[in-house]
């Protein structure tokens, strides 16, 4: 049986797909049999992210409507080997998603995986309906700005009453708070919301905070996740939360404003 | 014959609305001192007066006959625009369709109960059924809903009270046909007495509400006075005006 994660937000840009492509590559480097999902049908990013986009052949529409097999669609990782990816098409759109195609997706998926991540388009509308709908898990991922929060807390609304556990009465989803492009500097000078309050109005474990990093922009482009960067913060912040996914106690790095020393100024201090 | 309507063919529709309106509460027919007031008014809030369509409200006058063309008058003059009248004798209302405005009956008929005779808000909430599961609770008495009402949710107890066991987020909105507490922030909407119910308040331990509404008097959040933010507050009517005032 796998877990199935979705990672959503509500709002675009907020670092879905690269939270998404580090998750899934934490798990792996863990030893757990990850897939994970692109549902962002006709913006699709995520082979990017993860450094695959020359080995799409099919997609997850062409799974859904029977034009491939999920074996031929399935991407092996060049770096893991427990992980997989299931690319989104770029020339259709959303509606070519079907709710039973999904589902028979995440079954068949189900069988072979310890975990499946879902990486939600952004909005509330079909696609990201259909990426949260079977979800057992939520990432909530949320920038330190009020309408981030707010969409976070319309998405939090809908994991509670449009998916399959709220609709079957079942145990509701669990869901878990990470907070991206996390800036001290700037929560201290009154620039970004801070911690508390975030945690205050959505009301939700944190699951991990990633600071904002030269190391994210850098994974993206060069198409490969960032906790493959190991002494990046970033790349450490994300260890953490995948740690924290397996209900491991890590605590908290990141969020407190670091001065640097005289010869940390003079070189440049550590990786960011 | 057919009985297809041709959608193209059709002129207009028929349909029910709810608009915003001001309503001009006269406490005298005097048109000087009713130009001298709105004189006054113009200066200080020039915006206001753009055309504005009022509703011109004559309950409180105990006058059979009225100089409503002329009150009518100053009115455009200070570019309110007069669109009906409500209450008052029979000759007012002939005078008022004379005069092409519509006429509403007194309020007070439509209201169904006063202060005096509602339970106030301290009382109904034992009578409540105490829900232990999380799933929101209904009944005629009333309603708790333990959780966080989300942005985009809607939490309504149409009959009686609406208990928010937590807090109420912005974009969020509570209703209850009478009060609401909410024992967490109140960030979202909150409207009380949404029937009509003057003697229906809300209640919160940190006042943020985007707006607060008992029996349709509402004020928004720039209206609130800044010092009450972040308080915990009763809110309630109080001859018409929306009362806001701590809790401690």
């Amino acid at each position: 049986m796998a877990k199935i994660i979705v990672v959503t937000s509500g709002k675009g840009g907020v670092g879905k797909t690269t939270s998404a492509a580090a998750i899934a590559t934490g798990l792996a480097l863990r030893g757990q049999k990850t897939a994970v999902i692109d549902f962002d049908v006709g913006l699709r990013n995520l082979d990017l992210i993860m450094g695959c986009e020359r080995r799409v052949v099919y997609d997850l529409v062409n799974v859904i409507q029977g034009e491939a097999g999920l074996n031929q669609a399935l991407i092996r990782d060049k770096r893991v080997d427990n992980l997989h990816i299931l690319p989104a098409s770029q020339t259709r759109d959303k509606d070519a998603l079907t709710l039973e195609g999904v589902e028979t997706v995440l079954n068949t998926l189900n069988k072979d995986f310890d975990y499946i991540v879902c990486d939600s388009p952004a909005g509330i509308e079909r696609g990201a309906q259909l990426a949260m709908y079977f979800a057992d898990e939520a990432i909530v991922v949320t920038n330190p700005e009020v309408s981030s929060v707010r969409d976070s807390d319309r998405i939090l609304g809908l994991l509670s009453s449009k998916t399959r556990r709220a609709e079957r009465g079942e145990e509701p989803i669990k869901e878990h708070l990470l907070i991206t492009r996390y800036n001290p500097n700037r929560v201290d000078s009154g620039d970004m919301l801070n911690l508390e309050d975030i945690q205050e109005i959505l009301a939700i474990k944190l699951v991990g905070l990633i600071p904002e990093s030269e190391a994210v922009l850098r994974a993206s482009n060069q198409g490969v996740p960032v906790t493959h960067d190991d002494q990046s913060d970033a790349g450490q912040a994300y260890s953490d939360t995948v740690a924290r996914l397996m209900e491991e106690d890590v605590p908290l790095r990141f969020h407190q404003y670091q001065k640097k020393g005289l010869l940390s100024r003079m070189f440049g201090g550590n990786r960011r | 014959m057919s009985l297809k309507v041709d959608r193209d063919g059709m002129a207009f529709t028929f349909k029910g609305g709810m608009l915003p309106m001001t309503v001009m509460e006269l406490t005298s027919a005097d048109p000087e001192r009713i130009r001298e007031q709105l004189a006054g008014k113009l200066s200080q809030s020039p915006a206001f007066f753009q055309h504005t369509p009022v509703v011109l409200s004559v309950e409180q006058l105990d006058e059979p006959h009225l100089a409503l063309e002329r009150i009518c008058a100053v009115c455009r003059a200070h570019k309110l625009l007069p669109v009906a009248v409500r209450g008052g004798t029979d000759p007012v209302k002939q005078s008022s369709w004379a005069l092409g405005l519509g006429w509403f009956p007194p309020q007070e008929a439509g209201r169904p109960r006063t202060l005096e005779s509602v339970p106030t808000a301290d009382e109904p909430v034992e009578e409540a059924p105490v829900v232990d599961e999380p799933a929101p609770a209904a009944g005629a008495v009333g309603r708790i809903y333990r959780g966080t009402v989300r942005s985009g949710q809607q939490v309504t107890a149409p009959e009686g009270d609406l208990v928010v066991v937590g807090a109420v987020n912005a974009g969020a909105e509570v209703l209850a046909g009478g009060s609401v507490h909410v024992y967490g922030a109140l960030r979202g909407r909150a409207l009380a007495g949404i029937h009509g119910d003057a003697g229906a308040a809300i209640f919160c331990r940190e006042l943020r509400a985007e707006l607060l509404s008992v029996a349709g008097n509402y004020k928004r959040l720039e209206d609130i006075d800044p010092r009450l933010l972040g308080t915990g507050v009763q809110v309630r009517l109080d001859h018409d005006q929306l009362g806001i005032a701590p809790l401690d």
